[in-house]
């Protein structure tokens, strides 16, 4: 049974779609093609955009969840949102606010799509945060981890302190089940 | 530097200390907060009476024009025109229930301010926090401009101008200008200014909060600027008309008073009046051109112009009635401002509870129906549909509604009953239903109270300063 590293699984960070802070949504999804386009190493697409700032470095992750979130404006109303938790009103009350504040908008609409394809990927992205890294030496073994218990689909790869590369779900994914086909 | 400078940059640390965690620094607001050449200008003085228990300590502090009643400590602290009203306080042997546990008093409770700034605040009621049923404390905390403290133990908080905390326990918190709390028990919460949130959890929560853009017209709070804003300029307006009451030792008593109604000798009052049985008129109310029916009362801060109230109302502590006729049992709660005008008169009906914090300023005559809730910023007819609701209606609420910016969680009965209950408490308390020597309250006591003044240090490093002094029976 091959015991595969991180390095073994990743994406080599040249190879994926990145961005600088300042670019546009639609931009973003132009290089997010490119990149489809150009990577022929496994059959599964890239699906995230890394962000990086003007020194290079990794600074957030665009996924097409959030992408999808920046046009149904979520945001726009998770201020509100967030008040309302802070001052004790339940989950329950919650998802139904957000349920009808939802409902207000139209979301497949020239002004919505036009205003949404402009915004900046640094006001929707996620920052990284401290389990979404791995080393590239580390077993794969750490990854599973570290992936199911911050529900993430990809990790930042390092070595040392610089981010080489990206380990995606789906290449773990494929690995691990790859070895689980070959004992039968 | 003078002692009084040592005094408040100390306490502006403390606070700051604990409330680092939020991030917040009140000493930008501190700058401008308590003018230091105004704090050997006014005496403070206070209250003796059989009927409540006296003992009076201050030390190293400084207690500019504020007055006190009942049992009270106050070390480190700097007061400025402050109330501290001790006629609420628990009594040693009293049994109060709370959850499962049942509270004997083992001394008599005291109001035990300590490290801390409070500017024109009322503190008042008791400490409603199981953990110190004999203390009522205030540290580490500074309050501006008629904040309210009433039933609401603080330690390292800062409240904004016209900041209220009710019936709430609160910890490292900051507290907005305008902003109503009453939630049992607070921590490390920044509310924004202009929040009104009532919380009984398990039962009810409301919250609403005014739109930033149009609170800041009527009151206003930035650094190194004095608090200002229409509420501001309404009470500097008719601040000469206190300077009166209080620079005299002796002022002609007002004849029509019944016996069973009590006006403050530090209340302002302008003709022509009309008092009736059990009124109680607190001393700082202001009272003009107006008549309050039997058990009507006016609470320290209240200004009333050109208005009537028929009978057993609340006009709770910083209200403000103008060109108002309010009906019988209408409820008026903490520093609301209800302005109509000469031509344009508003009108509340039987029943109402206008809720606190509440900002009714109209030019077109408005009546308020019989039994409804009304809250949050009201200008207009549009406005009142909004912001009000019919108590029958939100007694069938049971989940929850929303209504314009107010959100409501819970059972809507048992939010009316609660309010219901504690204005039919505030009445009892303050006599409005005294009868044949029965059910006397504060508008019956407080006429057997009589004032006692004292003085600050004219010269020296202690200029400004009070000497330590123990006052007992």
């Amino acid at each position: 049974m091959k015991n595969y590293l991180v390095k073994d699984l990743m994406v080599p960070i040249t190879e994926y779609a990145t961005v600088s802070v300042g670019t546009t949504l639609l931009e973003a999804i132009r290089v997010l093609e490119q990149a489809q386009e150009a990577y022929t190493v496994s059959k599964y697409q890239h699906r995230a955009i890394l962000v990086l700032d003007p020194a290079g470095q990794v600074v957030g992750k665009i996924s097409q969840l959030r992408a999808l979130k920046a046009i149904e404006g979520d945001h726009e109303f998770n201020d509100e949102i967030d008040e309302m938790r802070k001052f004790n009103f339940s989950e329950a009350y919650i998802a139904q606010l957000r349920d009808r504040f939802r409902s207000r908008k139209i979301i497949i609409e020239e002004n919505t799509l036009r205003e949404t394809a402009a915004k900046k990927v640094e006001e929707f992205m996620q920052a990284p945060t401290p389990g979404e890294y791995v080393s590239e030496d580390c077993s794969v073994d750490t990854a599973i981890h570290k992936l199911v218990a911050g529900t993430h689909l990809s990790l930042l790869v390092t070595r040392n302190k610089e981010i080489v590369g990206v380990l995606r779900i789906s290449d773990v994914f494929a690995a691990v089940f790859h070895e689980m086909a070959t004992l039968e | 530097m003078t002692e009084l400078e040592k005094l408040f940059n100390r306490i502006v640390q403390r606070v700051n200390i604990n409330l680092r965690e939020l991030n917040f620094d009140v000493s930008p607001f501190a700058v401008e907060l308590i003018p230091p050449d105004q704090l050997n200008k006014f005496y403070a003085f206070y209250g003796i009476t059989p009927d409540h228990p006296l003992d009076l300590h201050f030390e190293h502090s400084a207690l500019a024009g504020s007055y006190f009643l009942g049992k009270c400590r106050v070390r480190n602290s700097l007061l400025y025109k402050s109330d501290i009203r001790g006629d609420e306080l628990k009594r040693k042997d009293q049994q109060r229930q709370f959850e499962k546990f049942t509270l004997t008093l083992t001394k008599d409770e005291i109001i035990d301010i300590e490290d801390s700034a409070l500017v024109k605040t009322l503190v008042h009621n008791y400490s409603h926090d199981p953990e110190t049923p004999e203390k009522f404390y205030i540290k580490d905390t500074l309050a501006m401009d008629y904040a309210n403290i009433h039933g609401s133990p603080s330690d390292g908080s800062f409240l904004g101008p016209y900041a209220t905390v009710d019936l709430t326990t609160m910890r490292d918190c900051v507290i907005g200008a305008y902003s109503y709390i009453q939630a049992g028990e607070i921590s490390h919460l920044k509310v924004d200014p202009g929040t009104i949130w009532v919380n009984s959890p398990g039962n009810f929560n409301f919250f609403y909060k005014y739109p930033a853009e149009l609170l800041e017209y009527y009151v206003s709070l930035s650094p190194d600027k004095v608090p200002w804003g229409i509420l501001i300029d309404f009470i500097e307006e008719r601040k000469m008309e206190f300077q009166r009451v209080f620079d005299f030792v002796n002022l002609q008593e007002i004849e029509s008073i019944p016996k069973t109604a009590s006006l403050d000798r530090y209340a302002v009052v302008l003709p022509n009046i009309k008092i009736a049985d059990n009124v109680l008129v607190s001393q700082r109310a202001y009272i003009e051109n107006s008549s309050l029916g039997k058990g009507a009362n006016a609470q320290e801060n209240c200004f009333i112009i050109n208005s009537s109230l028929e009978g057993y109302n609340v006009t709770a502590h910083g209200a403000k009635l103008i060109e108002a006729d309010l009906k019988l049992g209408v409820f008026v709660g903490f520093n609301s401002f209800l302005c109509g005008k000469k031509n344009s008169r508003l009108t509340v009906n039987e029943g109402c509870v206008v809720m606190p914090h509440t900002i009714i300023d109209i030019d077109e005559p408005l009546e308020i129906p019989a039994d409804h809730l009304v809250w949050g910023l009201v200008r207009n007819k549009e406005e009142l549909a909004k912001n009000s609701i019919a108590l029958v209606k939100l007694n069938a609420i049971d989940t929850s509604f929303s209504q314009g910016r107010m959100h409501f969680e819970g059972k809507g009965a048992m939010f009316v009953k609660a309010f219901k209950d504690r204005i039919h408490h505030i009445l009892d308390v303050n006599g409005a239903f005294f009868e044949n020597g029965k059910n006397a309250g504060h508008a019956q006591k407080n006429q057997r109270l009589s004032l006692n003044t004292i003085q600050p240090f004219q010269f020296g490093a202690n200029k400004g300063m009070y000497p330590n002094i123990r006052i007992l029976p």
